[in-house]
């Protein structure tokens, strides 16, 4: 099965995010947060309306103290290890997690079939 | 009630430094360490969350703490405070304005309007049948802009009970309703200026009362569309527009922000008197706008150089 190489967990810094255009529609469709060695990656799309992506720029999508993802719309919270939404209008609804794969020399990939399944 | 309009919205936010920078990119210009204005001196006031000088927060966690209105003279304010000290604390600040809560819970300000009278031209057109608006040899757009949004506009508030805050300011504010979606709010104007809302609400549940939006009038549509490319232009992204909404015929574009919320451009909106009978329609996109835009970078037809 195909995969896509989307960097090394070291591209993105430890409580960071980082936004992914695979399809280079021009909009990232999907994101990835970094919690020490551990990786969170969600659909860039706020269950809110369902059709209108987080960040109020490329990449920044969590809160200052990086706690939470934010959607920048209307303030929602999310978890980072579930995406669960804590606080805002969808609050009890949740962001769609998508599966990656780390290899053991830290390379973050992406499966095609995942790419294509979630529309990304 | 001489209620102009707001003339400030003070938040506290996560992220300070970014929303200053945002303030500072849509157009706003510093007045000092926390407070960004518009041409007219209405503006914002950007705290974190934590400052002891805010007003609590709504249970939602809503980053907007209050939302200030300018009135036309000092015997306004105290007549807010005689209507509103009937069924409410009113505290009088040491700057002499008034503050007290509406039956949602939203803290309100009320002082004598820092609003300064602009004396500029609008954005000009030219059209067959019509008189030149744009004098002959002068030109109507330029490369070299820069965003200079104009008077503080409007406020929206997610609100859990639609009839409760129309009846309040109605009642108790002199707000007149101007239009509105069925089931989902009024738009409403204070009796102090003719714009065709300062003020609108959008029904929710409980725990989103917070504020939906806010945005500063400009000189026109292309201000809005310039103003916009250029936010983009930033690495800001649009949250929906370019279009012209419907009520208020203003052209619009919003994008998310650090606030917690989203921040418009807008321009051109109606003008109401009392004559004004409110309309209804159906929430919806097709009664929200004559149209919606799209922005994308900057293209032209033509292929690569020695290609036409």
């Amino acid at each position: 099965m195909g995969k896509l190489w989307l960097g090394n967990v070291s591209d993105i810094a430890d409580g960071q995010a980082k936004g992914f255009d695979p399809n280079h529609s021009g909009s990232d469709t999907f994101f990835i947060v970094r919690q020490g060695n551990e990786l969170f990656a969600y659909v860039d799309i706020c269950p809110h309306y369902n059709d209108t992506s987080l960040p109020w720029k490329r990449h920044h999508y969590l809160d200052s103290a990086s706690d939470y993802i934010v959607c920048a719309a209307h303030g929602a919270l999310f978890e980072i290890n579930n995406g669960d939404c804590v606080q805002g209008p969808c609050k009890g609804q949740k962001l769609s997690k998508i599966p990656l794969e780390v290899s053991s020399q830290q390379e973050i990939w992406i499966s095609l079939t995942t790419i294509k399944e979630f529309n990304l | 009630m001489n209620i102009i309009g707001p003339d400030k919205l003070i938040f506290g936010v996560d992220d300070v430094a970014a929303c200053k920078q945002f303030a500072l990119d849509y157009g706003l210009v510093t007045k000092d360490e926390q407070n960004y204005v518009s041409l007219d001196g209405t503006g914002i006031e950007i705290l974190h969350k934590d400052d002891a000088s805010l007003p609590a927060p709504l249970p939602s966690g809503s980053m907007l703490r209050k939302t200030i209105y300018g009135v036309a003279d000092q015997a306004t304010v105290e007549a807010i405070a005689a209507e509103l000290s009937k069924d409410r604390e009113v505290k009088t600040l040491a700057d002499g304005s008034i503050e007290a809560l509406d039956d949602l819970g939203f803290v309100l300000g009320f002082q004598v309007t820092i609003r300064q009278t602009l004396d500029l031209p609008a954005e000009t057109i030219n059209a067959p049948g019509a008189a030149p608006q744009r004098g002959v040899n002068l030109t109507g757009v330029s490369k070299d802009f820069t965003a200079k949004p104009r008077s503080l506009s409007h406020v929206v508030y997610f609100v859990p009970d639609i009839e409760k805050a129309e009846a309040f300011y109605s009642e108790r504010l002199g707000f007149v309703t101007t239009d509105r979606f069925t089931g989902t709010g009024p738009f409403m104007r204070p009796a102090g200026t003719l714009d065709h809302h300062t003020l609108f609400f959008l029904k929710t549940p409980p725990f989103m009362q917070g504020v939906e939006h806010f945005t500063f009038h400009m000189s026109g549509p292309t201000e809005v569309s310039q103003a916009g490319y250029a936010l983009v232009e930033k690495g800001y992204q649009s949250f929906w527009g370019p279009g012209r909404h419907i009520f208020g015929s203003n052209w619009f574009w919003y994008f998310k922000s650090p606030f917690g919320c989203n921040i418009e451009y807008d321009a051109d909106m109606d003008l109401h008197d009392d004559s004004w009978e409110a309309r209804e329609a159906l929430p919806g996109a097709d009664n929200s706008q004559v149209f919606l835009l799209q922005s994308r970078e900057k293209w032209a037809p033509g292929g690569p150089p020695g290609k036409p």
